[in-house]
């Protein structure tokens, strides 16, 4: 009988009114779908399929987690839409019917780690005793593809690695290890001397990442650790001076290296050569321009003049096909992601817990930033994923398992503040 | 926990804070950049629409360009107006990559058009017409002042040069004529090789020039500003003068004798103006110029216009005395040097110059209208007075008298810019000035190519298009 009244408490305490929200997100999933698989003259089967499977994905996740778990329901519902967002563009600008079922295929993957991330988090007690062990397996996940046979160079940087008929990008999966170890090693207040070894390994991770020449990778991760180790320490001291050596670094980096030069130059006035270097980014801004406020329309544009239209660039697609407003309001959804987790960083009971939580957002956040700001325009290009959206295995399923401990974390929230209520209401009544 | 909290809090602003910072200027870029980038000759989405283009007209509503019925584009019928016209209206092969039909393509072919627009055209069949553009320019006076132009005795071809009037109380540009041109219907049919060297360019924005003596204007102006006395000052000059590491001669060695500012300025003395730039030093000088837009990234958004430059790098006096006369490595579009005039006589202040005055979307609808901005407060109201005044006695009695017009004043200053260190080249000969009427508020400039010493053909084709400008635009 107890049971049973703190389950439904918890429950109605995360379920807050998603409905409208799962409602709107299923629409506009089955109404896209639709448009894309009736536009041309014969019908396109695998969008009719997905024009079903979407919305009807979608409704079964949030019913099944929220089932086994009191997360954030809103959370959860805007990150399938993000991906979902992600499958309709790929849909409609990828030149085979191949890359978006392989989107898709890939988010079922990501869904599945979103699980087992949730459910990670919940059970993980142990996590100064494991610390250690994690930090090792992340530094090695991070240098192999430095190992023979399997490590992989692509597109200027060499930080695939292939087994077998798959290749995946180990700075991907590590981004929520980081902060898993950094939320570790920087709980319960700690001095600076005992974040030594804690910073040691985090520039440990990015000097790998910059032999790899993962540029955009090494930037994540360096202001990630920055910021949680502000948050964890209030010594904006030694974290102006890590900033400070920041972008030390980034002088000598733009000193040393070549390319560097040449992806600020290009961002400083990539018409300087339209043909060669300035020709990614001066097509991202044609594009972009010609979408306007409204878009071209959904099958209607050409983003497929940019190269790299649907990793990289796949955020100027999007503002070519749905325009200027539906891709402010896809920076919005970010954001309102991003304040949900932070209420749920607010919410936690331990320091670690908090820490954790502030980490996956402000990492979603910085990584967001940085390309849509490179595909604008605002800030050099760096070569880091649209979370959620952009094509590519390693990015959705990682992020998928970041959202994961986010909602599970959520969901520890949740049970926390059910049993506070049920605690005072037991006090109340004088059974204590 | 408290801590952890509020330092969370703190960061987790900051991220918000950056994001809507992100978009906004996303948004503002869109918004101001967004059609340039469309327009833009590599954008394959321009070719592959199947909108036609809109029309543009000019102040009158003639009209520049439309598409007929069977989808052509035709320009104005006049063969000469056509070619006056060439880089101002541009062609649709993009070769005039300033002219209004590559710069605005995304307006006049309105690639993104917006929801309701899209539906209407779903339900009837009829093809899809782009915005119009009607710009601020006058076609028949454009089309005169080209025809105009002066022929090189020797040669028998036209010279090479540029003529840009503009209205100096509101920025309006009312033609921009730029020599050699070329037809647009002639890239239809024959090579590019057979058009004109240099033809597409639009010398108004694109041609850099030795300003020479019309800079003079900017050392008056800098002179004045730092001390009034200036005026008073007696300079001597024989003609030559011979400083320390370098030497300058006015024009045939005349000498001007003791003269004031006044004089030096209307009889265009050299040593007079080198010795007030050393007097002035470099820095004033350069303080000066730039106020009046020299080494700016200009960005008016109706156009592109090459930037003007006043050297920075200045080590000696010799580089100093001859940048004072406009020399050395001083260079000025037509369009700035006329919106120099343009601030003087305005008392001081420069306006934007624009050239778009109405936009209007598929349906007629008007969704853009230029409007007057100020640009900048340059000089002082007094001491544009005083730069206009002086002006006016260039014209009454001095070098530019060929550019008075009966029954009006006409202020003015020639230049003829040395544009070879050996005078095996002719002299660019320069005009620039301005009608102090309030119904007529016309600036002009006017540069012609090895036009020579004297400056006797740009004042005399400003007279003649500032008269035919009252006519015409009234």
């Amino acid at each position: 009988m107890r049971h049973n009244k703190l389950d439904r408490m918890k429950r109605a305490l995360m379920r807050s009114n998603t409905k409208l929200l799962l409602s709107a997100v299923m629409l506009f999933q089955a109404l896209a779908m639709l448009l894309i698989a009736f536009q041309k003259g014969t019908v396109n089967a695998q969008a009719l399929v997905l024009a079903a499977a979407l919305p009807a994905g979608t409704w079964l996740i949030t019913r099944l987690m929220g089932r086994v778990w009191p997360v954030d329901r809103a959370i959860l519902i805007l990150v399938l839409f993000l991906c979902s967002v992600g499958v309709i563009t790929l849909s409609d600008i990828a030149k085979s019917d191949i890359t978006p079922r392989t989107q898709a295929v890939y988010a079922l993957g990501g869904v599945v780690a979103m699980f087992a991330g949730a459910a990670f988090i919940r059970r993980w007690r142990h996590w100064k005793k494991t610390t250690a062990l994690l930090m090792g397996l992340c530094l090695l996940a991070l240098a192999s593809p430095f190992a023979p046979v399997i490590g992989i160079y692509k597109y200027g940087a060499r930080n695939w690695v292939g087994l077998g008929p798959i290749s995946v990008q180990p700075s991907e999966f590590m981004k929520p290890i980081l902060i898993l170890c950094l939320a570790s090693g920087f709980s319960n207040r700690p001095r600076f001397a005992r974040c030594v070894p804690t910073i040691a390994f985090a520039a440990l991770c990015c000097g790998v990442l910059l032999a790899e020449k993962d540029l955009g990778a090494v930037l994540l991760y360096f202001l990630t650790t920055v910021f949680m180790y502000y948050v964890a320490t209030s010594n904006a001291f030694i974290s102006l001076a890590g900033l400070g050596m920041g972008a030390g670094a980034a002088v000598i980096a733009y000193r040393a290296l070549p390319y560097v030069q040449d992806r600020v130059a290009i961002w400083q006035n990539p018409w300087i050569d339209p043909q060669e270097t300035g020709y990614q980014l001066i097509q991202s801004l044609i594009a972009i321009g010609s979408g306007g406020l409204f878009g071209m329309g959904l099958g209607m544009g050409m983003p497929r003049d940019i190269p790299l239209y649907h990793s990289d660039f796949i955020f100027a697609s999007i503002t070519e096909e749905f325009g200027l407003i539906f891709a402010i309001g896809l920076l919005a959804v970010y954001v309102l992601i991003i304040m949900r987790g932070l209420i749920v960083a607010f919410n936690a009971r331990t320091s670690f817990h908090s820490l954790a939580a502030f980490g996956l957002v402000i990492m979603l956040g910085l990584q967001t930033m940085l390309i849509a700001g490179g595909n604008t325009k605002l800030l050099p290009l760096s070569g880091v994923t649209l979370p959620l959206i952009c094509y590519g295995g390693s990015s959705l399923v990682s992020t998928f398992f970041s959202m994961g401990l986010l909602l599970g974390l959520s969901s520890m929230n949740a049970e926390d503040e059910a049993r506070d209520i049920e605690t005072l209401e037991l006090r109340e009544e004088g059974t204590f | 926990m408290k801590e952890l909290r509020r330092n969370m809090r703190f960061v987790g602003t900051l991220v918000v804070v950056l994001f809507v910072g992100l978009a906004a200027w996303f948004a503002m870029t869109v918004f101001t950049q967004g059609s340039v980038w469309a327009s833009d000759v590599r954008n394959s989405r321009l070719r592959a629409t199947a909108s036609l283009r809109g029309d543009i007209t000019d102040r009158d509503g003639n009209l520049l360009a439309t598409t007929a019925d069977d989808g052509t584009r035709q320009y104005t019928k006049n063969a000469l107006a056509r070619r006056a016209l060439s880089q101002t209206v541009g062609d649709t092969a993009g070769m005039s990559g300033t002219g209004i039909e590559t710069f605005y393509s995304a307006t006049l072919l309105d690639i993104s058009t917006s929801l309701v627009d899209r539906l209407s055209e779903l339900m009837g069949n009829a093809r899809h017409v782009g915005g119009s553009i009607q710009i601020t320019v006058d076609g028949p006076l454009q089309a005169w002042i080209a025809s105009e132009f002066p022929v090189n005795e020797d040669t028998g071809a036209c010279y090479r040069g540029a003529v840009c009037v503009m209205n100096y109380k509101t920025g309006e540009i009312l033609a921009m004529v730029s020599m050699p041109n070329y037809d647009p219907y002639d890239l239809a049919v024959r090579t590019d090789a057979q058009v004109e060297d240099t033809a597409y360019l639009n010398r108004c924005l694109q041609g850099l020039y030795t300003p020479g003596s019309v800079f003079k204007i900017v050392t008056l102006a800098s002179a004045i500003t730092n001390d009034v006395n200036v005026v008073d000052q007696a300079f001597s000059c024989s003609g030559e003068w011979d400083y320390e590491g370098g030497h300058i001669v006015c024009i045939n060695r005349t000498a001007h004798g003791t003269v004031n500012l006044k004089t030096a300025f209307k009889r265009s003395c050299n040593v007079t103006f080198g010795k007030l730039a050393y007097q002035l030093g470099l820095e004033r000088l350069r303080q000066t110029a730039e106020r009046f837009g020299f080494n700016e990234n200009f960005k008016f958004g109706d156009f592109v216009v090459y930037n003007s430059a006043f050297p920075t790098d200045i080590s000696d006096m010799n580089g100093l005395v001859w940048a004072g006369i406009g020399q050395g490595k001083v260079l000025v579009t037509p369009l700035h040097m006329a919106m120099i005039s343009s601030a003087i006589a305005n008392g001081g202040v420069m306006m934007k110059p624009w050239l778009i005055q109405r936009v209007a979307n598929s349906a007629g609808a008007t969704t853009d209208t230029g409007a007057p901005v100020q640009y900048r407060q340059v000089v002082s109201a007094s001491v544009a007075d005083r730069i206009a005044e002086y002006m006016y006695e260039t014209v009454r009695s001095g070098t530019a008298s060929r550019a008075a017009i009966q029954g009006y004043t006409v202020c003015g200053k020639t230049g003829s810019a040395e544009v070879s260190d050996d005078k095996t080249v002719e002299t660019n000969a320069w005009f620039t000035g301005f009608i102090r009427d309030d119904a007529h508020p016309y600036a002009i400039s006017v540069v012609i190519e090895g036009g020579g010493a004297g400056a006797r053909m740009p004042s005399e084709l400003a007279a003649k298009a500032l008269k035919k400008a009252i006519e015409y635009v009234g």
